[in-house]
């Protein structure tokens, strides 16, 4: 108890330390008990709920995709509709650049949400800040990927491909009639765009996640499709950085970046590069399928199409496999009966197939239930379904959303990206940041050991 | 002085020991309430935090491990801290120059001029009514590459050519972030020095005036000496102001582009809270905290030195 006070203290310190008021927030829903007593809150029409007592419980999530914030806004408003006892706080900021730096921020000042969107599983499992997740919860989905032995989130969708959204319009000006069949077919395509007067491609690299695109699209073409357990000899210090597939990785990934990209890149948000494609004053845009939504709201009579890179070798590689990622209960709201009832019935009511049809479709994802989930889908997610159906894609994962022995330092993604943006503004030699990138990382695995 | 003193502590000298004994104890009754939140508040948390600068604690779980001198041992080595250092030091430099010279030249404006005085202070003092993060977003909408207004008035007056990434490029990243905080924080100054400037008594520049001395000798040799007491104050909030640089940082670069505008208060919360090395980032606190209280006795000891007294 001692121990707890002082470290809470000590954090409000560090936190005054550094300045950091403006990073607080006046929430305060989730501690905030709830009223009830032992009724749990069910899906039950309105006019039974008279008996039932006050429920409250916080939600938080990654909500820096609009379309994903609505969605998930939706999904809240129509269960606390249909349970009117229950009170959902959703205590999520619209900023998705570092979500777990809000997380964590959020911990310190202790307002962890009570439902959370998970994406560092193993980080807060070890830190003991979320439950397993319940049996009940757990047989609604198909094989979801365990930590530990454990299964502690409901996935909120399957890893969706990566790929290029492109404007036909700018494609058909620059006189581009086929999709590449390489990585060398994809630069020649570069080149016709930029010499027909547009920026071949946007990137919002102010928000560091949206960094990793890109990143990843060579790492997994050149690193991870050849030896998924990459990462675990990383750690072990068998494999390098310096090695020459993660060297040519890096490579190429300059001088894309240097060639092809947005002069502003750097100071451009992923929320402005759909407003910058159908502008016209892109081409393409390198990103997931949650982007369609957007773009369409943006400008529905925009002709877009997608489609996924293809590597040096002509074949394709994309984001894919499972990954221990979703809604994971808090330690803290477990304790409560009431409210563990209500979070649960609350997951029930997102995934049941009516409601979690609007949410896929609001993002275009691909579902996560073992039962069966439809919506209709444009002719760009189609492709992106058909990426998944296919059995010679090579399907992986980002670097960070690797788990067990393949679990990177938690810092270092983050660190890795910034380091790749130093690169390439300042021009530097690829070999010699990798170097860095290994002192770094040894550094990190040394670092959380002790 | 000496006399007040005496006056003062004749009465509980004199009284009887018995009655000293209770008046002491009122006074403790006074002071306790003090002591109590000021120990609760800072003395504790202060100890905690040299205490958690030895661990390696990453913030959230249970698990504090003692780690001895680890941290500050790889604060010692790590070229990151080295460059969020030296960005600090650059940054402080200029914001503590460029403020005060703003903040100076602001404030003889306002102090001269005979029309639209208080619009002009009005004016000058808006911006620092702004949080740092609301005038970081104002700043990064208005620098922004794409969208930005400044880069569409350069392409409207035909300097197209130099429309850049004010907040991506390496060149203008930090230069963009110091002149934006210096927009919003010279206002602050500006009051400081306008009450030193009103507080010279005018026969001063009169009798110059009358010895021949123009506008500038006589701000060389009367207005400037005269203000050193304000321009201690200003230096001193400034200097501090700078090296805690934090809110314009987060929101108009991120630390960036790479790690260009990285500074010694960012990296604390980068990675005390983003990289989950709560132990580390305190213990680069506890050296921030050094750092703040050797230059503000060394600073100090100087201004003071310069100040004359009427």
């Amino acid at each position: 108890m001692y121990k707890k006070s002082v470290t809470a203290l000590s954090a409000t310190l560090l936190a005054a330390t550094a300045i950091l008021s403006a990073c607080g927030s006046n929430n305060n829903a989730s501690n905030t008990a709830n009223n009830g007593n032992n009724t749990a809150a069910t899906n039950a029409p309105a006019a039974t709920t008279d008996a039932k007592k006050e429920v409250q419980f916080s939600i938080g999530y990654a909500s820096g995709d609009p379309a994903t914030k609505e969605a998930i806004a939706e999904a809240v408003k129509a269960f606390m509709e249909a349970n009117p006892n229950v009170k959902i706080k959703d205590i999520s900021e619209t900023s998705s650049a570092a979500y777990l730096d809000w997380l964590k921020t959020k911990d310190a000042v202790g307002e962890f949400p009570d439902l959370v969107e998970i994406r560092d599983t193993q980080v807060f499992a070890d830190a003991g800040k979320i439950v397993e997740l319940p049996a009940d919860l757990a047989e609604l989905f198909d094989n979801p990927p365990q930590v530990d032995g454990k299964v502690w989130n409901a996935p909120m969708s399957v890893n969706v491909p990566q790929g290029i959204i492109y404007s036909k319009k700018a494609y058909a000006d620059a006189g581009i009639t086929e999709l590449p069949k390489t990585y060398d077919e994809f630069l020649a395509i570069q080149e016709k765009l930029k010499a027909s007067g547009i920026t071949p491609l946007v990137v919002g690299g102010k928000d560091i996640f949206h960094m990793g695109f890109w990143v990843n699209k060579f790492l997994i073409d050149d690193v991870y499709s050849k030896d998924p357990d990459w990462n675990s000899k990383r750690t072990a210090k068998t494999v390098s950085f310096t090695d020459a597939n993660v060297v040519q990785a890096m490579t190429d990934f300059k001088d894309l970046f240097t060639n092809y990209v947005d002069k502003g890149w750097l100071s451009t948000g992923d929320n402005q590069t759909a407003s910058i494609l159908v502008a016209g004053k892109a081409a393409q845009l390198y990103s997931g399928t949650w982007m369609f939504t957007q773009i369409q709201e943006a400008d529905p009579s925009f002709e877009f199409g997608f489609y996924a890179i293809p590597d040096r070798e002509g074949k394709v590689n994309v984001i894919g496999l499972p990954s221990p990622a979703g809604w994971s209960l808090s330690a803290e709201a477990a304790k409560d009966a009431d409210k563990t009832e209500a979070i649960k019935d609350f997951i029930r009511f997102f995934f049941a197939p009516e409601q979690y049809a609007k949410y896929l479709a609001s993002i275009n994802a691909i579902p996560s239930t073992k039962e069966k989930v439809t919506y209709e889908t444009g002719e760009q997610m189609q492709v992106a379904l058909d990426l998944i159906a296919d059995p010679n894609v090579t399907k992986s994962l980002a670097i960070n959303n690797w788990w067990g022995d393949n679990l990177i330092p938690p810092q270092f993604r983050n660190w890795f990206y910034k380091l790749l943006q130093d690169l390439v503004v300042k021009d530097e030699n690829v070999t010699d940041y990798m170097k860095q990138a290994d002192t770094e990382y040894d550094a990190q695995v040394k670092a959380n050991q002790q | 002085m000496s006399t007040a003193l005496q006056q003062t502590d004749k009465p509980l000298a004199a009284l009887k020991p018995k009655k000293k004994k209770q008046w002491q104890s009122y006074a403790l009754m006074f002071i306790l309430p003090s002591f109590l939140i000021y120990t609760l508040f800072v003395i504790v948390p202060t100890a905690g935090s040299i205490y958690l600068s030895f661990t390696s604690w990453d913030g959230i779980s249970e698990d504090m491990r003692y780690i001895g001198f680890a941290n500050f041992v790889e604060i010692w080595h790590s070229p990151r801290v080295h460059n969020a250092l030296k960005n600090t030091l650059v940054m402080t430099i200029s914001l503590v120059v460029l403020e005060n010279i703003a903040a100076i030249a602001m404030a003889i404006l306002v102090d001269k001029v005979r029309w639209f005085r208080n619009l002009f202070r009005s004016i000058f003092y808006f911006p620092t009514l702004l949080s740092g993060i609301v005038m970081g977003f104002v700043w990064a909408m208005i620098l922004n590459y794409n969208f930005g207004v400044f880069n569409q008035i350069l392409d409207a007056v035909g300097l197209g050519s130099w429309v850049v990434d004010w907040l991506g490029n390496p060149k203008y990243a930090m230069l963009s972030i110091i002149l934006s905080t210096v927009w919003k924080g010279a206002g602050y100054y500006m009051i400081i020095y306008l009450a030193g400037l009103q507080g010279i008594p005018p026969e001063l520049n009169e009798a110059a005036s009358i010895d021949g001395a123009n506008g500038f000798q006589q701000f060389r040799h009367i207005t400037f000496p005269l203000l050193a007491g304000s321009m201690t104050v200003c230096m001193v909030l400034s200097m501090i102001s700078a090296l805690k640089i934090f809110d314009q940082i987060a929101v108009m670069t991120d630390g960036g582009p790479g790690f260009e505008t990285e500074t010694l208060t960012y990296i604390i919360y980068k990675v005390g809270f983003g990289e989950l090395r709560q132990g580390f980032g305190t213990a680069l606190a506890m050296v921030l905290f050094l750092i703040i209280m050797l230059i503000t006795v060394i600073q100090v000891k100087f201004l003071r030195k310069r100040e004359v007294q009427m």
